[in-house]
């Protein structure tokens, strides 16, 4: 290949070359997340674990494993030359599908199959198979920069995220399944998707919705949820309960927040997942908008950086990767968010690297180290490609 | 890439309008509900005010007691029989006791099991197996104490929980806290009832209590201070009990002398004393009577219904409707005076008429044609209008009724006994301050017309008759009374014509003494008496005593009874459709000191027998005690009026 040549060349024949830079700004900003996520963590949890265990910082510490494991999957994704995965596109994808599957013969936790219990850690496969997914698409599709997509491509695009979309269905977690569909859609139009092609997609995404609306395939509860958001005063007891304390989290923020620890929303354990799917209630309560809409400014700041890297690189696997990145990436904060403050209905989407959860954290932060890793090479090709030009 | 970068801009913009909104437009809101989510209010029962009688003697408090509470909404449904079953055990009681008042609350309700008694030990016999009795607490709750016993049961009432409609009505009532319901624990509720304290806790959301954040105690009711004597009321009490053995004694020697007439026993009397010129009730007696303290509680399903099928919650001073009888004379005496209307050919009060055994009157429809006097078939001599008032001559009576019919009939002014019996106080409420007053009944051809269209089986086709009247005038027929209502009449005629509301309430205070409310006397309506009418009558009151018809009864009185003025009153006895003879009611209305009149004193023996014999002795009784001189045993007085 081409692009593989030239970097090589550009290496051996440039003494000065600048070492690969990584991005500073990407990584202190995801490393600022994780340090919210570990002190939010804590505030949900201390005074509900100081009366039962004695031990407050109880979860703070898991949490600050699963941190210091997610940026050694960031310096681990860095170091790793990402066009490597091209090659490998093919058995990502195989172990992906397999792993997927195999969750699905362990026991069922809260009804259901999601998790592979790995001592006192629970692995969560379908947080990884996103971001494989991702480079398993950017794989099949990067091919001619630029150039159209052929409807064939695109149809073994769509197969190939078809199979585990349907796995992860099974879990069953919807939320996943859209965060997949999302990905791919995002991949796609970056590839190079016609109008043509978009609209086909996004026709086949909306019959798909609604034939899992027609088809009573829901799970009561899914469609309780559902429900809940169409009428969000309603059983404020039951369904809407989450929602409706989680309003009252964030709401009762105000402008400043209630104070670190000071929040009776989130010390008192008012919002069932406070620590996973529902620690934005944390931050909007106790740093108020001031907080919260910092938190929403650091994601945009992070896209951004991951968008350059897509504009910025020539190689289209990594444009793809970067884009697949970036859409993963807004779509939690997005969902996640929006979910906390009656936005869209609730689903299980963790807030990229602040809500509790090894799986999320690790899978996100080692796509995120990819996408470093593109820049990196990228920075090299750069600089090199000023006295070629 | 720059469409993405919109894309994703556009979404996070989203984000940032919608947490405007939710922290900073309404976010006050969310802030008060995140407060009032920590916070749980209990409320604190008041005790009820305390009830005392006119000299500060205490009748009900408020004493704090050990509880055993049931939360319904801790207890699991599955293990409920299980802690009933150990709390009957411990409490010492049947299993179906237990689950009667726990199931008074509604589901997810706390149950006060009142109805038991929980000394210390108990308690602390509960509290050891708590973790066997999820939902179950030992409380001290004010309770309420009667501390006399049955005395004065009807007008104090009794207390209950609220029924749903008293819920719906004041929807500040707690359930469990019971309101009163009958007698000035009713009328008087809203200053009983005290404000409930609070108690706000911090609570988690499983609601476990973490700390108390402030509370605010609560404050006692009222002090309802009573116009009624405790010492008054056990006498006047007493002798209802002795009037009506007095009564069943002489129905005992009647039968003796006639032994084919079943008669009835005497159940049931009533006495009111009065104060002529406040309208302040001294005593309230109605027999059979019960104890209030059986409501404390819940009272159980058969003492209620012995009670209920005995009539014992009627207060027949303010709910037995009766024909007063003679003692009804009073108002057509006074009218005879004001209005100048005597038997034809009288035109004096001090003409005579001969008191026939009997008389003829020929009306011109199906009234009675023949009416006999009481002493038929005696005559009882020449008699001017003083000398029948005094000897209870209906003869005088009906020929006055006559002379009004022969000169008014179907004109406006044939109801002009009538007019004067309402202005005082017959078919109208007294406006006591007792709740479920009876207004009673005052015929003329009004009600006569509405009786016909509404309910003709109590009328006959033809409507207000002339015999109508005649009965009318003797207080038979179409007028029944209340005993209060006679002992307003007769204050309002001794008052000079001003009629007051009686009333069993001085005033309230609040726990400390600090006045809250006085009662006023109340003057409802003034009538035009001259006071020669009045002075008349009071000498022939005196004269029912000194020399007429409960001049025997008054013996035992000795000189003292030259003080007191009365009238008997004995209404027709009569039998049923069932066959069953009803004895005559027995009345005696009295007043004294009569020359400067303070008290009026009416008894009422249901099945009686007659007014003179049994009524009259029992005021006599009473009057004693007024007077402050001993109260000597019941003794019978002369048989009249039968």
């Amino acid at each position: 290949m081409a692009v593989d040549g030239a970097v090589e060349g550009v290496g051996g024949l440039f003494r000065d070359r600048p070492k690969p830079a990584p991005d500073v700004i990407m990584f202190i900003l995801m490393a600022g997340l994780l340090a919210l996520g570990t002190v939010m963590v804590y505030s949900a949890t201390h005074v509900r674990l100081e009366a039962e265990t004695g031990d407050p910082a109880a979860a703070m510490r898991r949490q600050m494993l699963f941190a210091g494991a997610a940026l050694a999957a960031f310096i681990l994704g860095s170091i790793i030359d990402y066009r490597h995965y091209r090659r490998m596109i093919f058995v990502i994808y195989g172990v992906t599908v397999a792993v997927l599957a195999a969750v699905l013969f362990f026991p069922p936790i809260q009804g259901a199959s999601r998790w592979i219990p790995l001592g006192s850690f629970r692995f969560q496969p379908s947080e990884f198979a996103k971001v494989a997914l991702l480079v398993v698409l950017a794989g099949l599709l990067a091919v001619r920069p630029g150039g159209a997509l052929s409807w064939k491509r695109l149809a073994s695009a769509c197969a190939l995220t078809a199979a585990p979309g349907v796995l992860v269905f099974r879990q069953p977690d919807l939320g996943t399944v859209v965060v997949i569909g999302v990905i791919a859609i995002g991949v796609l139009f970056a590839a190079g998707t016609n109008t043509k092609q978009m609209a086909v997609l996004l026709a086949a995404g909306a019959g798909g919705t609604a034939a899992v609306l027609r088809l009573d395939i829901l799970r009561t509860y899914q469609a309780q949820r559902l429900a809940g958001f169409f009428d969000q005063t309603a059983d404020l007891q039951g369904v809407n309960w989450n929602l409706y304390q989680s309003q009252i989290a964030i709401g009762s923020g105000q402008l400043f927040g209630r104070g670190l620890f000071q929040g009776t929303q989130t010390r008192l354990n008012f919002i069932p997942s406070q620590t996973t799917d529902f620690i934005f209630t944390a931050v909007g309560e106790q740093l108020g908008f001031v907080g919260a809409a910092a938190v929403i400014i650091v994601y945009a700041v992070l896209i951004w950086r991951i968008l350059l890297v897509a504009a910025l690189t020539t190689d289209p696997f990594g444009t793809l990767i970067a884009v697949g990145m970036a859409s993963m990436l807004a779509f939690h904060v997005f969902i996640n968010i929006g979910m906390t403050v009656g936005l869209v209905p609730v689903t299980g989407l963790p807030l990229p690297f602040v809500s509790a959860g090894g799986s999320a954290m690790i899978a996100m932060a080692g796509g995120l180290g990819v996408v470093n890793s593109i820049w990196r090479v990228r920075t090299a090709l750069r600089i090199s490609d000023i006295p070629r030009e | 890439m720059g469409v993405l970068a919109l894309v994703f801009t556009g979404f996070l913009a989203l984000l940032f309008i919608r947490l405007w909104f939710v922290q900073l437009a309404v976010g006050a809101e969310w802030a008060l509900q995140a407060d009032l989510n920590i916070v749980s209010v209990d409320s604190v029962a008041a005790p009820r005010g305390n009830i005392v009688d006119r000299t500060g003697f205490l009748l009900a408090a408020s004493e704090p007691r050990l509880v055993i509470e049931v939360d319904r909404a801790v207890l699991p449904i599955e293990v409920e029989d299980d802690v009933i079953q150990r709390l009957a055990a411990i409490l010492d009681a049947s299993p179906l006791e237990v689950r009667e008042e726990v199931e008074r609350a509604g589901s997810g309700q706390t149950a006060p099991l009142t109805g038991f008694e929980v000394d210390p030990d108990t308690a602390y016999l509960v509290l050891e197996q708590r973790a066997n009795l999820p939902g179950v607490t030992v409380q001290t709750l004010p309770v309420r104490g009667y501390l006399r016993g049955g005395l004065m049961g009807h007008v104090l009432g009794h207390i209950g929980l609220p029924s749903l409609d008293d819920l719906e009505n004041q929807p500040w009532l707690d359930s469990n806290t019971p309101v009163g319901k009958l007698g000035v624990e009713l009328e008087y509720d809203d200053f009983l009832q005290g404000t409930p304290g609070r108690v706000a806790y911090r609570v988690n959301p499983d609601g476990d209590i973490l700390e108390e954040v402030g509370s605010l105690d609560p404050v006692q009711g009222s002090t309802l201070w009573l116009t009624l004597d405790a010492a008054a009321q056990t006498v006047v009490e007493g002798v209802l009990v002795e009037a009506i053995d007095l009564a069943n004694l002489l129905k005992e020697e009647q039968e003796q002398e006639n032994p084919d007439r079943a008669v009835l026993p005497a159940e049931r009397a009533a006495a009111v004393v009065m104060e002529i010129e406040t309208g302040a009730v001294l005593a309230m007696a109605s027999y059979p009577t019960f104890e209030p303290q059986a409501f404390v509680g819940g009272i159980d399903v058969a003492a209620f219904e012995e009670l209920s099928s005995r009539r014992a919650f009627n207060n027949l001073v303010i709910q037995g409707l009766k024909p007063p009888a003679s003692t009804f004379k009073a108002v057509p005496y006074v009218a005879a005076l004001e209005e100048d209307i005597f038997p034809q050919g009288v035109s004096s009060p001090e003409e005579t008429i001969e008191c026939s055994p009997q008389l003829a009157a020929d009306f011109v429809d199906a009234s009675q044609l023949v009416w006999r006097n009481w002493t038929y078939p005696a005559a009882d001599g020449r008699q001017n209008l003083h000398d029948a008032f005094r000897r209870s001559c209906n003869i005088y009576f009906w020929e006055i009724a006559l002379s009004i019919w022969r000169s008014y009939a179907r004109t406006e002014q044939e109801g002009i006994i009538q007019e004067w019996a309402r202005s005082f106080g017959f078919g109208r409420d007294t406006q006591v301050d007792l709740p479920f007053e009876n207004e009673g009944i005052l015929g003329d051809r009004q009600l006569f017309e509405d009786w016909r269209q509404n309910q003709p089986w109590r009328v006959r086709r033809e409507g207000w008759q002339g015999g109508d009247l005649m009965n009318l005038v003797v207080g038979q027929g179409a007028v029944l009374s209340t005993p209060l209502q006679l002992a307003v009449a007769y204050a309002s005629i001794m008052n000079g014509g001003v009629v007051v509301q009686p009333r069993v309430a001085d005033r309230l205070e609040s726990p400390e003494g600090d006045r809250v409310r006085t009662l006023e006397r109340r003057v409802l309506r003034t009538v035009d008496i001259r006071p020669e009418t009045v002075a008349s009558l009071r000498a022939d009151l005196a004269a029912v005593v000194s020399s007429g018809t409960a001049r025997q009864a008054f013996e035992g009185m000795g000189t003292l009874a030259s003080l007191v003025g009365g009238k008997t009153g004995t209404a027709q006895a009569f039998t049923d459709q069932d066959g069953v003879f009803h004895d005559a009611t027995a009345w005696f209305v009295g007043v004294a000191p009569i020359n400067d009149p303070r008290w009026v004193v009416v008894v009422m023996v249901d099945e009686g027998g007659s007014g003179g014999a049994v009524a009259a002795p029992a005021a006599r009784a009473v009057f004693q005690h007024l007077f402050g001189v001993g109260v000597t045993p019941l003794a019978a007085g002369e048989d009249t009026e039968r």
